[in-house]
């Protein structure tokens, strides 16, 4: 079953800090990113994840009466913000749940697990 | 063959027919779809021909070829042939042995009760599934309509399938998180129809001998849990009280008030007997700890042995509700004093009309009449349960006669 792992965090704590204290926590948490990572793979070969630009530096699109309305910004002001996601193919729910608890950002923010629709 | 020994046939063999063929096709809706298929023949072919040599067999066997019909008569090709395939692992042997067959029903049992699931779609499933009800019993069970129970059911299923939970028994590292999922379901399953007056008293005794059927089933299945053996211990003694607990009129009797002749000894004895034999683990847990209170109860234990038992269960179980049970058996085991400050300390349970209803009841002891009077009604705007109201209504009402009269606490 192919699931998406949604990566939800609250990226402004990530822009408020200072330049070598961002990279300082980057480093630390570094090593618990390589074990999910190593995890993933295994679990699925094929798995496919990114990391995504800051949620500020977003655009919304919307058409309105035939108009293209672009604006600045995530579309609800919410803390917590999409900042990665994850494509993975795992035997089942209870497996898509251990590999999202393994997330390091799973104790600052939240993982929200998508079964992808097969047609 | 008598109906009633056709029903027991069915309800014994319902759950590991569903669980065998889930397990093989991966999926629990089209199961049971064969499952069902395979027990109206039988209730057609046998009072004919006779029951045959291995019910259980027969079933299975019957509920794989009709799986096989289903499937090829299905529209889309996608899955048929894997599906096809995968139902050739099934013994085609009317007689064969059941017990050779894998019993697969605990990961029947942890399927339905899963966490991914809301927890009335768990019950409804376990009862379903696992218990070999029909949908209509379900429904009236919990007083909704059928075609609403069914809709519950569909929804429940097909969440199964699309989110893709696992039809298997949890890794180790998870199992004692997700056996207390499956103990939970099975006590609401008890408590709907215990707790609960309303309705047909038939069909709630019902639900209460199913949860007990059930819990036996999970003693069976886990018999190295004292958890289990401690729910089902628990389910007996709490059962053994149903007779004395409403008065002919429809009445709540507190336990202290009622009429002792009318418990099931018999129904006491075996909960002791499961209670000892979960205690032999030395694995104390929270049901195991509900039951020796109960057990307390039916023995006529002293009620400061019991208070000390709370304690152990507060220390397990600290949340609100154990804490104000806890705190109830304080006072009645004779300090009313701090088991109101206990009472008074408690968060988070304004909302529960219990709380308001216990803390009238030691203010009352302690002829404080006044201020039971407005928690009484605080108890009372709290609930809908009409025979609690009544109770309510009743001592909010001797309140105002006794006035003043100050009560000794008993215990």
């Amino acid at each position: 079953m192919r699931y998406a792992l949604l990566v939800y965090g609250d990226q402004s704590a990530w822009a408020g800090l200072e330049g070598a204290e961002a990279t300082r926590r980057r480093a630390e948490s570094m090593p618990r990113w390589l074990t999910l990572f190593e995890e993933m793979a295994k679990a699925d070969p094929g798995v496919a994840g990114r990391e995504l630009v800051a949620a500020s530096e977003a655009k919304v699109v919307r058409v309105v009466d035939g108009e293209r309305v672009v604006t600045d910004g995530p579309f609800a002001e919410t803390k917590e913000q999409l900042g990665g996601l994850f494509v993975t193919t795992l035997p089942d729910l209870d497996e898509a749940i251990r590999i999202a608890a393994l997330v390091p950002t799973a104790e600052t923010g939240s993982l929200e697990i998508r079964p992808v629709v097969e047609r | 063959m008598t109906a009633p020994a056709l029903e027991a046939i069915f309800r014994e063999e319902w759950p590991r027919a569903v669980a065998i063929l889930a397990r093989v096709l991966g999926d629990l809706a089209l199961a049971e779809d064969a499952v069902q298929d395979a027990f109206a023949k039988a209730l057609e072919r046998w009072p004919r021909d006779g029951t045959p040599r291995s019910p259980g067999a027969w079933i299975v066997t019957t509920a794989r070829n009709r799986a096989i019909d289903r499937i090829r008569r299905e529209r889309t090709f996608a899955r048929k042939a894997e599906l096809l395939a995968r139902l050739e692992v099934i013994s085609t042997d009317e007689d064969a042995d059941v017990s050779t067959i894998p019993d697969d029903r605990l990961a029947l049992v942890f399927t339905c009760c899963h966490p991914a699931l809301a927890v009335d779609a768990r019950i409804a499933l376990t009862l379903r599934e696992v218990g070999g009800l029909a949908t209509n019993g379900i429904a009236r069970a919990f007083l909704v309509a059928e075609p609403t129970m069914a809709q519950r059911l569909v929804r429940a299923k097909r969440r199964l399938r699309e989110t893709g939970i696992p039809f298997r028994i949890p890794p180790d590292e998870v199992l004692p998180e997700r056996v207390a999922d499956v103990l939970r379901v099975l006590y609401l399953v008890f408590n709907e129809g215990y707790a609960a007056t309303t309705g047909d008293e038939l069909v709630r005794r019902d639900l209460c001998a199913e949860a007990i059927r059930l819990a036996k089933l999970l003693c069976v299945l886990l018999p190295d849990e004292p958890e289990a053996l401690g729910l089902l211990a628990l389910l007996l003694l709490q059962d053994s009280r149903r007779d004395a607990r409403i008065a002919p009129d429809g009445e709540l009797v507190l336990l202290a008030d009622q009429d002792r002749s009318l418990w099931d000894r018999d129904e006491i004895g075996e909960g002791l007997h499961v209670l000892r034999r979960a205690e032999s683990f030395r694995r104390p847990g929270p049901y195991q700890l509900q039951a020796a209170i109960a057990a307390g109860h039916a023995e006529g234990t002293d009620l400061a042995t019991i208070a000390a038992v709370y304690d152990a269960l507060v220390a397990v179980d600290p949340s609100p509700v154990a804490r104000l049970n806890r705190a109830v058996a304080i006072a009645l085991a004779g300090d009313a004093e701090t088991g109101l400050a206990l009472v008074d300390e408690l968060e988070g349970l304004d909302g529960y009309p219990y709380r308001h209803a216990a803390r009238a009841d030691l203010l009352r002891r302690l002829g404080r009449a006044e201020e039971a009077a407005e928690s009484y009604r605080t108890a009372l705007a709290l609930t809908d349960n009409a025979p609690e109201r009544r109770f309510l209504e009743r001592r909010l009402a001797e309140l105002g006669r006794s006035g003043e009269h100050r009560e000794q606490p008993s215990g």
